[in-house]
């Protein structure tokens, strides 16, 4: 299902890295609207029908919120629409508002994308090409923190077992419960010498280590690589160049329409909709084979009568 | 290699593998491959020499499966192609390939101790070293375990050499075996020549049951050394015994002190029910022993039992009381207790005395009322050489005593008992069902969740089978065990063509023997 995410992590880090940054750092209103329709899109392909609309019950308030965050306290622009408390409320404010509330959540959902796709494992494999031995100890800590909360539920029930949780006083309480902290340390400490030595007795201490991963850099992977570095690095000569240059204030500049700063554009459009497209393809391909399968299988019932 | 609890079997594991040797003096040489430990190459020495512990947590060192496959092969700086090909072949080997992408975490502890036998293959060991590898885990992983470890042998000539002391099934199928008493090597020998060797030893407790009964009906022939054996030694030389049995009374209560009615408990909303219509009658001074398989919810059971969990139905009462009227601790105080699985969960200080006043303290006992009860409890539990030490310098069998003394401070009626008998040897199980004895003729109830069949048969009132969330067999151990036939004891299925209702090694031996005490004719 997933297919984006069963790209190489390289890629995947290039490829998040480039969105995030242009997202959070072109100020010019299509291409940050861009972004939360990427985003927006992509969001919508990794999550669940439930997911979906509690997402939506939490972001479309906070962009009301953000937006009207900003006129109330930016008084800035020329052209003011009403005076509040005798501020002037400007219309450049609000929408700067409305695009500041845009880009922020834009960026929300691609972290939220990016921590979807990019689990620890895929991090941890980055991390440890450039640096191994940290990275064993992120993976060892890792381990801990479920081992750690569960050894905490065993001693907090062993502990009210003995009558110590169920004390009415909220002092006992609290006192009982930093008591538990403090014999969790100890038990963490305890473990943390075995593993220390199971990590020696297969040869921890030795020189030369390698990091193994289970990903292969593919040809879809380096394509994608191509296409990602290719996009991006058009979309910074666009930036450079200043045909998407865009300003809110004092006056809100009008957006070039020239064919070039179009071109930039639709580079940037192609580059926030790729793991949409990659995602649909997957399905139409997916729904392509079920369907091949289940003709295979009605042909085989018909051999076998 | 068996012997007591702290007889230095573990010591002279570790010094082998020179990583995790323990710091101490050490005198005289260890030789690998004509060469002393100490002066082995490193890589050698981390390659050749595997070892598995006993705890199945401790080992693991990250966080994916794959990933710990793979650890002890990055430490060698193998290639990426070569991990991929040998952490493949290995995950074959094991059967590990259903769960290979999955977090360390959410594996079951026999799944654990499969993996760190595993990674530690991957590294292809010449000598693997495991001590006590399968004190953690519940009898059927235990036996896949050592299934594995005899199909490693059989198949890659792999030279084990095994701490354990669940010897039922590992003692037979060793070529050697070692008893080790007090740091000195006891016996050492094919099975056969040490179970004659221990004849008068102490060490024979833990001998596998054949040879225990071999022992009590005096030592003709050879030693049989499994079930089989067993049988045909009985059949051989007592079959003129056939019929007897061992005289069995109907159990009959006193009052009922615990009880649950009806009761349903899930986790969560989405979850399968752990019990359901679970019913369960409790009488005073008695011991009762719920048996089952893994994961079944036995545990759970107990926790319902304890108050710790509230079923959505049913109600579960103490002493005619429904357990949620006990306001406040009430429940906890000279009422109810629990022994969990893991007896360290019960300390939370830095020596037991200390621990042992302050659950005093908290119950609001005198000062010098405080000082006569803890001399009772540690007089009762023997164990006035552990109460300056810290919970954690203390082996698993002391553990698990001084958290059953700790409990016993409360004063409780019902003891519930989560697998009390785990990673113990024969001698403290011994010792642990003296004490449970003890307890019970001061009048108080015993609830004992376990796997360990021999012990419930040992100390048990009555003993329930619990399946699919319920207790579905409810007998006194002797009719319990002789009508199960796989879920029984060694006792029961080296005797159950000639005799009715033994259970245990002593009344084996006691039927193949007539009222003076004579053997059978």
């Amino acid at each position: 299902m997933k297919a984006f995410s069963s790209m190489h992590p390289f890629v995947l880090m290039i490829y998040f890295l480039s969105v995030l940054i242009t997202a959070m750092f072109i100020n010019n209103p299509i291409i940050q609207f861009s972004a939360l329709f990427g985003g927006i899109a992509f969001c919508g392909m990794l999550t669940t029908a439930k997911q979906k609309l509690s997402d939506i019950a939490f972001y479309i308030p906070l962009l009301i919120l953000i937006s009207i965050t900003n006129p109330l306290f930016s008084h800035n622009g020329e052209t003011p629409l009403f005076f509040m408390n005798g501020n002037a409320v400007t219309l450049e404010a609000i929408v700067y508002g409305v695009f500041i509330a845009v880009m922020v959540i834009g960026v929300m959902l691609w972290c939220k994308c990016y921590s979807l796709i990019m689990t620890s494992d895929k991090f941890l494999y980055l991390f440890g090409r450039v640096l191994p031995k940290p990275a064993i100890v992120m993976s060892t800590a890792l381990r801990y923190i479920p081992m750690l909360k569960r050894q905490s539920a065993k001693v907090k029930k062993a502990q009210k077992a003995m009558g110590f949780y169920t004390s009415e006083s909220y002092f006992d309480r609290l006192r009982f419960s930093l008591r538990v902290y403090s014999v969790l340390i100890g038990w963490s400490m305890e473990n943390a010498v075995e593993t220390a030595k199971a990590m020696n007795a297969r040869g921890f201490k030795l020189k030369n280590h390698t990091s193994y991963s289970n990903y292969k850099f593919k040809t879809v992977d380096f394509l994608l690589l191509a296409l990602n570095i290719a996009l991006i690095i058009f979309v910074f000569w666009g930036v450079g160049s200043g045909a998407v240059a865009f300003s809110y204030y004092p006056q809100i500049t009008h957006i070039d329409t020239s064919a070039f700063s179009l071109a930039v554009y639709s580079a940037y459009l192609i580059l926030v909709f790729i793991p949409f497209f990659i995602e649909i393809q997957e399905r139409i391909k997916w729904n392509c084979y079920r369907s091949k399968i289940s003709a295979l299988h009605t042909q085989r019932m018909k051999k076998e009568q | 290699m068996f012997g007591e609890s702290g007889c230095g079997k573990t010591t002279l594991l570790k010094l082998i593998k020179k990583e995790i040797a323990p710091y101490g003096e050490l005198k005289g040489s260890i030789i690998y491959n004509n060469k002393p430990i100490d002066e082995l190459p490193d890589k050698l020495s981390a390659c050749e020499i595997g070892f598995v512990g006993q705890n199945p947590d401790g080992q693991i060192v990250t966080d994916k499966v794959w990933h710990e496959l793979a650890f002890g092969l990055e430490n060698m700086g193998e290639s990426t192609n070569n991990i991929r090909r040998r952490v493949g072949e290995m995950a074959s080997y094991f059967g590990i390939q259903n769960w290979y992408h999955r977090s360390t975490d959410s594996l079951s502890g026999g799944q654990k101790q499969l993996l760190n036998l595993a990674s530690v293959m991957a590294m292809q060991p010449k000598l693997l070293l495991l001590d006590e590898p399968t004190s953690q885990l519940d009898p059927i992983a235990a036996a896949d375990f050592i299934a594995t470890l005899q199909k490693l042998n059989r198949e890659f000539g792999l030279t084990i050499l095994l701490v354990e002391h669940r010897l039922e099934e590992v003692f037979p199928i060793a070529d050697k075996v070692i008893a080790m008493d007090s740091g000195k090597i006891l016996a050492c020998g094919s099975p056969v020549e040490v179970a004659k060797l221990l004849q008068k030893s102490k060490l024979s407790l833990s001998l596998p049951t054949a040879v225990r009964i071999w022992y009590g009906l005096g030592s003709k022939d050879v030693p049989p050394m499994t079930v089989r054996q067993g049988k045909d030694f009985l059949e051989k030389h007592y079959s003129q015994c056939a019929g007897r049995s061992v005289a069995v009374d109907k159990y009959s209560g006193a009052e009922t002190v615990l009880e649950a009615k009806n009761v349903y408990f899930r986790y969560e909303k989405n979850l399968p029910d752990v019990l359901k219509n679970f019913n369960i009658a409790v009488t005073k001074g008695e011991i009762f022993s719920i048996l089952g398989g893994n994961g079944t919810g036995k545990t759970t059971a107990l926790n319902v039992l304890s108050g710790l969990d509230k079923p959505y139905k049913g109600s579960s009462n103490v002493f005619g009381k429904k357990i949620s009227k006990y306001k406040g601790n009430s429940l906890y105080r000279n009422m109810v207790a629990m022994l969990p699985q893991n007896p360290i969960a019960v300390f939370v200080q830095s020596t037991v005395k200390e621990d042992f006043y302050e659950l005093l303290k908290a119950m609001d006992v005198p000062k010098d009322s405080a000082e006569k009860k803890v001399n009772e409890v540690t007089e009762i539990f023997n164990i006035e050489h552990l109460l300056n030490k810290h919970p954690y310098d203390l082996s698993g069998g002391e553990q698990q005593k001084a958290a059953l003394a700790k409990l016993m401070l409360t004063e409780p009626k019902i003891i519930l008992l989560d697998e009390p008998t785990k990673g113990l040897d024969a001698f403290y199980k011994e010792s642990f069902a003296h004490i449970l004895r003890k307890i019970k003729d001061k009048g108080v109830t015993s609830i004992i969740v376990t796997h360990d069949v021999e012990f419930a048969a040992e100390v048990s009132d009555r003993c329930g089978l619990f399946f699919d969330g319920q207790i579905i067999a409810l007998d006194t151990p002797n009719e319990f065990f002789c009508n199960n036939s796989f879920y029984t004891t060694a006792a029961s299925r080296i005797s159950r063509e000639l005799f009715k209702n033994a259970v245990l090694c002593s009344q084996v031996i006691q039927l193949c023997s007539n009222e003076a005490g004579e053997e059978c004719p």
